[in-house]
């Protein structure tokens, strides 16, 4: 589903989506209508760097244009590093990276996510940690720690906790990983 | 003085030797540690930032909330836990709706977020908290002709306005080259001394891309420096810089290794550490400039 956008050689603007700035705007990227696409954020952008279709400014300007299905179909959202550097950089004070997390969020509800997303929310709701290896029991107990750092994969009830705020986001209605009460304490 | 521990993932399972050297610099700094047990994921941006921003908030406010209860501010030696809490920090104290949103979720789970902590990077606190005079006066073994790269990692550094502890000049960072200069290394500036590490999303989604990113920099440093030591702030950059070069290696893209340590496990080693305990799960060896620096 998520290809590059390399394969998109003509873009046909009659094909837009009307509303897509607003659509952003709600969902958390508020002073998109700000960008004079002066190129700051670009120039500072990991994701220029590393030859990604779609960073910042390009992404801005796509919302603009109402490209929806164009990035929808782009995997660049995903490779942005939350640095803030185009935050820091802009004159505007658009909040690229706020842009950035706004656009995820509208792909999120297109299902138009990676699997290494989904691997990392699953994990967020089943252990209270995005990153986590069940074999890291042994090397901890190796250097002198206890084989569970003191956090929610120690402790039933505070990851309950994790999982009862979980339940009551949009996370549970998306229905993008399974959500019951039991996580790696269960069954 | 005490301060709670925010461990974050990537050191909890990854890079427990980070976590060791944590515990072991610190109490030898004369700051006692606490576990904030129950802590959770910051949490990172791929999961909750990417779905929904109040639930994103919501469970940052609840690791505020743990630690508000012991009346401690919270460390983290991990960048990415530092911005995405800092975040939460700014948001709830300058967004009432949110913040009221948020406490509902909380009052559900007997939580409450007062704003009565603060999220607080490593490198700032040994900083601005400890400061150098003292972290000189406790060192056993010094870095005398050594040579570090510093990598500062982005997120300590921007966006800058919702930081309270800073840089001077937020663009030209200091402070990491300061605290490896006062331990006794040169820590000489180089070209690519700004540029991303690749790690995070970005490693993530396209493994090639990201690693363009680290070879780049790491030929820079190799090149202009030659550095016995790299030497960052951030969990996430000692993870990338560490494991990228065996591959880079193995693909035939550089013929070096330069060892890397966060600051915390360098720190830690000059305060008497045992190498093994606070750096032993590097994958590009370091134990041997690490022993050397005890041998002094």
């Amino acid at each position: 589903m998520l290809k590059s956008a390399e394969t998109f050689e003509i873009i046909n603007l009659s094909k837009s989506e009307a509303g897509f700035a607003e659509e952003i705007k709600k969902m958390g990227g508020e002073r998109i209508l700000e960008c004079i696409q002066c190129g700051k954020c670009a120039a500072t952008c990991p994701l220029a760097l590393a030859g990604f279709s779609f960073f910042n400014k390009r992404v801005i300007h796509a919302i603009l244009n109402g490209l929806k299905e164009v990035l929808l179909n782009d995997i660049s959202i995903w490779a942005c590093q939350s640095c803030n550097r185009c935050t820091e950089t802009c004159p505007r004070r658009v909040d690229p990276f706020e842009i950035m997390m706004a656009m995820r969020r509208v792909a999120v509800r297109k299902y138009a996510l990676p699997a290494t997303a989904i691997k990392g929310i699953k994990s967020l709701y089943d252990v209270g940690h995005a990153v986590y290896l069940s074999e890291a029991g042994e090397p901890r107990k190796k250097l002198g720690l206890p084989e569970k750092p003191p956090t929610t994969v120690a402790d039933p009830e505070a990851l309950a906790e994790v999982q009862a705020i979980l339940r009551k986001t949009s996370l549970a209605t998306l229905g993008i990983i399974p959500m019951g009460e039991f996580g790696i304490f269960g069954i | 003085m005490k301060v709670g521990f925010f461990i974050g993932c990537n050191i909890a399972f990854n890079r427990p030797d980070l976590e060791q050297a944590v515990r072991y610099a610190f109490p030898a700094l004369g700051v006692e540690l606490d576990d904030l047990e129950g802590q959770s994921c910051c949490p990172t941006w791929g999961t909750m930032p990417s779905i929904d921003p109040v639930g994103w908030y919501a469970v940052g406010a609840r690791n505020f909330a743990i630690a508000e209860e012991k009346g401690v501010e919270m460390i983290t030696v991990c960048s990415t836990c530092y911005g995405s809490l800092a975040k939460t920090t700014h948001k709830l104290q300058t967004h009432r709706e949110t913040r009221n949103r948020v406490n509902r979720l909380l009052k559900s789970i007997g939580k409450e977020y007062r704003g009565t902590s603060r999220i607080r990077h490593a490198v700032y606190y040994l900083y601005d908290e400890i400061g150098p005079e003292k972290i000189k006066a406790l060192i056993k073994h010094g870095l005398e002709r050594l040579s570090v790269a510093v990598q500062p990692g982005c997120l300590s550094l921007w966006p800058s306005e919702i930081h309270p502890e800073k840089e001077a000049d937020i663009f030209h960072p200091k402070i990491l080259q300061e605290l490896c200069e006062l331990l006794g290394a040169s820590a000489p500036p180089y070209s690519r001394f700004l540029d991303c590490c690749g790690m995070g999303g970005m490693r993530s989604t396209d493994m090639e891309k990201s690693f363009k990113l680290v070879e780049r920099k790491l030929v820079a440093m190799k090149k202009e420096l030659n550095p016995d030591l790299i030497v960052t702030g951030c969990s996430s950059c000692l993870i990338q810089f560490d494991t990228a070069q065996e591959f880079l290696q193995n693909k035939g893209k550089i013929n070096f290794a330069i060892p890397v340590l966060h600051y915390v496990q360098l720190l830690a080693v000059c305060l008497g550490a045992e190498p093994q305990q606070v750096a032993g799960l590097a994958r590009t060896p370091v134990l041997h400039v690490l022993n050397k620096i005890r041998e002094g």
